[in-house]
C-alpha cells in the first residue's frame, strides 16, 4: 500500500497518477483534503475521459507526477 | 377564533383571558419538543445578512431552531440556505463559522456539494455505485422559502407559510426603523464586524418576551444607568425623547410581532443625541434632518425594542442590533447578536458605535449582563416541583388596548397600548404568548393565516 498523499499541498498544475493508471492535472484545489478538481491527460481504461475535468477523490490518487 | 379562548394550548397552560401562563411552557421537555415541530418548522426565521456573504462562494453557518444551516452565495451569486447535514449519513458538511469555498465536503465519507447545493462529488461513484446513484436526488436540503429584505436574509421550512412580506404585514415599518439608514435611505445599513454568540441557561422565551417591549424591568438596569454608559455620557442610552413623545407598545395580534415605539409630536425636532462626540452627534443630527425630509410624518417614529415572531429581536436605535434566541434544549438559549451601522457612515462614527455597542450589549455588555442574570435565575427557580405549580402573571394593562390609535395626525397600525402615563404594560408580552399558543394548537397555516380569511370574507 502506498503512503497517503496530503492533497491539501497540491496546487494547480500538479500532475497526479490515479489508481487505475490515469494521469490528470490539477485545475483547482478546494483544500478540503478530500477532493481536487483535475483534467484528465490520459486514461488507459476510458479514453473518453481525456480532456474532461472531474473531481478526483483523495484515495484514488496514488502518486504525484511532475508539475507541467 | 383561537385568541378568544379562555384556555389556550392545553388547559391551564396559557390562559389569555386571565393573563396567566404556566411555568411549564418554559421548563417542560415535552412542550419544548412540540415547539420545535410546531413553531420553528413553520415560522420565518432570521438567518443572516447579505453583507456577510458579498462574494460568490461566501458562506456563513447559521441556525434555524436547533438545526445548523448554511447561508451561502453560489457561483452565480444566488443566495441559498441549506441544512448543514450530508444526505449520506448526516454529518455536518461545514464546521467553520464562515468563509469562502467552491464546495462543501462531508468529512465522513467524502460526499461533496457545490455552493448551489448540488451533489457533485461521490467517492467511488464509478466503482461502488456503478454510476447508478442519481446525484440530482441527493443534493443538500434547501429551505423552500427564502426572502432577502433590505440586506437581511430570512428563511422558512414550511412551503405553505405566507411569503415573508405577508408574514410581516404592516410591521415592516418597524423593521425598517432598524434596517434603513439613519438618514432614511432604504436598506442603508450593514453588519459591523462579526457577530457575538453566547449561551444562557434559560428557556429561549425568557429573552424573547423581554425584547417584546418589557419596560417593567428597567429597574434591573439601574446600576448601568448610574454608571452612565450612554453615548452622551449619562444613562445607558439617549432618552430625551421620553420627555415629549408618546410612548407606545404596538402588537400585531394576527402576526405575533410586537414592538415599543416613541411617537414624537408633530413639527418638533428629534432631541440631540450622541453628545459624547461632536463628529457623531453632528452626523446623527444631519441624518435626522434627512430622515424627516425623506420620510415625512413617518419620521416621527423612533424605534424601541421589539420582536418578530417568534425569536428575532429588534433593537433599532441605541444600540442598533438584531438578535436571535436560538433554542438549545428547553433549559438553554444560544444568543446570536448582529450589530448594524449605516453603510455610508464615516469610519469615526462606526468606531464610536462599535465601542458603545460592545459596552451595552453582548456577553460583556453591561446592560445585557443584567438581563442574563435575571433570565438565568428566573428559569432555574421555575424548574422545581413546587415552583411549577404557580403561574406567572401577565395582567399589566389588560383591557386597556386601543385599536386605530392616532396622535396628532399619525395613525399607528396594530393594537396599541399608550404607556406614556401608565409607564409600563405587558400588552406586547401577551401578544407573544397569544401567537405562540395559536401555533401550538394549529394543524396548518390555513388556521394561522387568519387575515386571509378576513380578507376573503370582505
Amino acid at each position: 500500500m502506498t503512503e497517503p498523499i496530503n492533497i491539501r499541498l497540491l496546487g494547480p498544475g500538479t500532475r497526479i497518477v490515479l489508481d487505475d493508471g490515469a494521469v490528470a492535472e490539477i485545475v483547482s484545489n478546494p483544500l478540503d483534503g478530500v477532493w481536487v478538481f483535475a483534467r484528465f491527460l490520459s486514461s488507459p481504461d476510458d479514453a473518453a475521459r481525456v480532456g474532461s475535468e472531474e473531481m478526483i477523490f483523495a484515495q484514488d490518487i496514488v502518486e504525484i507526477g511532475e508539475a507541467s | 377564533m383561537t385568541t378568544a379562548r379562555k384556555e389556550g394550548y392545553r388547559p391551564g397552560l396559557v390562559d389569555m383571558a386571565a393573563a396567566r401562563i404556566s411555568r411549564e411552557i418554559f421548563v417542560n421537555e415535552e412542550i419544548y419538543r412540540e415547539e420545535l415541530e410546531k413553531l420553528f418548522t413553520r415560522v420565518w426565521l432570521f438567518v443572516g445578512h447579505e453583507s456577510q456573504i458579498p462574494k460568490p462562494g461566501d458562506y456563513f453557518v447559521s441556525g434555524m431552531g436547533e438545526e445548523s444551516v448554511l447561508l451561502c452565495r453560489d457561483r452565480a451569486s444566488k443566495v441559498h440556505v441549506f441544512l448543514n447535514s450530508c444526505r449520506h449519513r448526516g454529518m455536518k458538511v461545514c464546521r467553520y463559522d464562515e468563509g469562502n469555498t467552491p464546495v462543501f465536503t462531508c468529512p465522513y465519507h467524502g460526499w461533496s456539494y457545490g455552493t448551489d447545493g448540488k451533489l457533485v462529488g461521490v467517492p467511488y461513484f464509478r466503482e461502488a455505485y456503478h454510476e447508478e446513484l442519481d446525484k440530482s436526488q441527493w443534493g443538500l436540503i434547501e429551505v423552500p422559502q427564502l426572502c432577502l429584505y433590505k440586506g437581511t436574509v430570512w428563511a422558512c421550512w414550511d412551503p405553505t407559510a405566507p411569503p415573508f412580506l405577508e408574514y410581516l404585514g404592516d410591521f415592516d415599518r418597524y423593521l425598517d426603523l432598524l434596517l434603513d439608514g439613519w438618514d432614511g435611505s432604504e436598506g442603508g445599513t450593514e453588519i459591523l464586524g462579526g457577530i457575538q454568540k453566547w449561551r444562557i441557561p434559560c428557556n429561549w422565551k425568557f429573552p424573547a418576551e423581554n425584547f417584546c417591549g418589557d419596560s417593567y424591568h428597567n429597574i434591573s438596569h439601574r446600576s448601568v444607568d448610574l454608571v452612565g454608559i450612554g453615548p452622551s455620557g449619562s444613562g445607558r442610552r439617549d432618552m430625551q425623547e421620553r420627555l415629549m413623545a408618546r410612548r407606545l407598545q404596538v402588537s400585531f395580534y394576527e402576526r405575533g410581532h410586537q414592538t415599543g415605539v416613541y411617537l414624537l409630536p408633530k413639527d418638533r425636532p428629534t432631541p440631540p443625541s450622541y453628545q459624547h462626540s461632536s463628529v457623531v452627534s453632528e452626523y446623527f443630527a444631519h441624518c435626522e434632518e434627512e430622515r424627516r425630509r425623506k420620510r415625512g410624518e413617518l419620521a416621527r417614529l423612533i424605534g424601541s425594542p421589539g420582536e418578530i415572531f417568534p425569536n428575532t429581536a429588534l433593537h433599532p436605535r441605541q444600540p442598533r442590533t438584531i438578535a436571535v434566541w436560538h433554542p438549545r434544549g428547553v433549559h438553554e438559549t444560544e444568543v446570536w447578536r448582529w450589530y448594524l451601522v449605516d453603510k455610508s457612515a464615516p469610519a469615526e462614527v462606526k468606531d464610536f458605535l462599535r465601542d458603545y455597542y460592545i459596552r451595552y450589549s453582548g456577553p460583556g455588555g453591561m446592560t445585557e449582563q443584567d438581563d442574563m442574570e435575571n433570565w438565568n435565575y428566573a428559569h432555574a427557580a421555575s424548574r422545581g416541583t413546587i415552583a411549577r405549580r404557580y403561574p406567572y402573571s401577565y395582567e399589566q394593562g389588560l383591557g386597556f388596548e386601543v385599536e386605530n390609535y392616532e396622535w396628532q395626525g399619525l395613525r399607528i397600525p396594530g393594537t396599541v397600548m399608550d404607556i406614556t402615563e401608565a409607564k409600563s404594560s405587558e400588552h406586547n408580552l401577551r401578544n407573544l404568548y397569544r401567537r405562540w399558543t395559536e401555533f401550538m394548537e394549529a394543524e396548518s397555516w390555513d388556521e394561522l393565516a387568519t387575515w386571509r380569511v378576513a380578507r376573503a370574507a370582505e
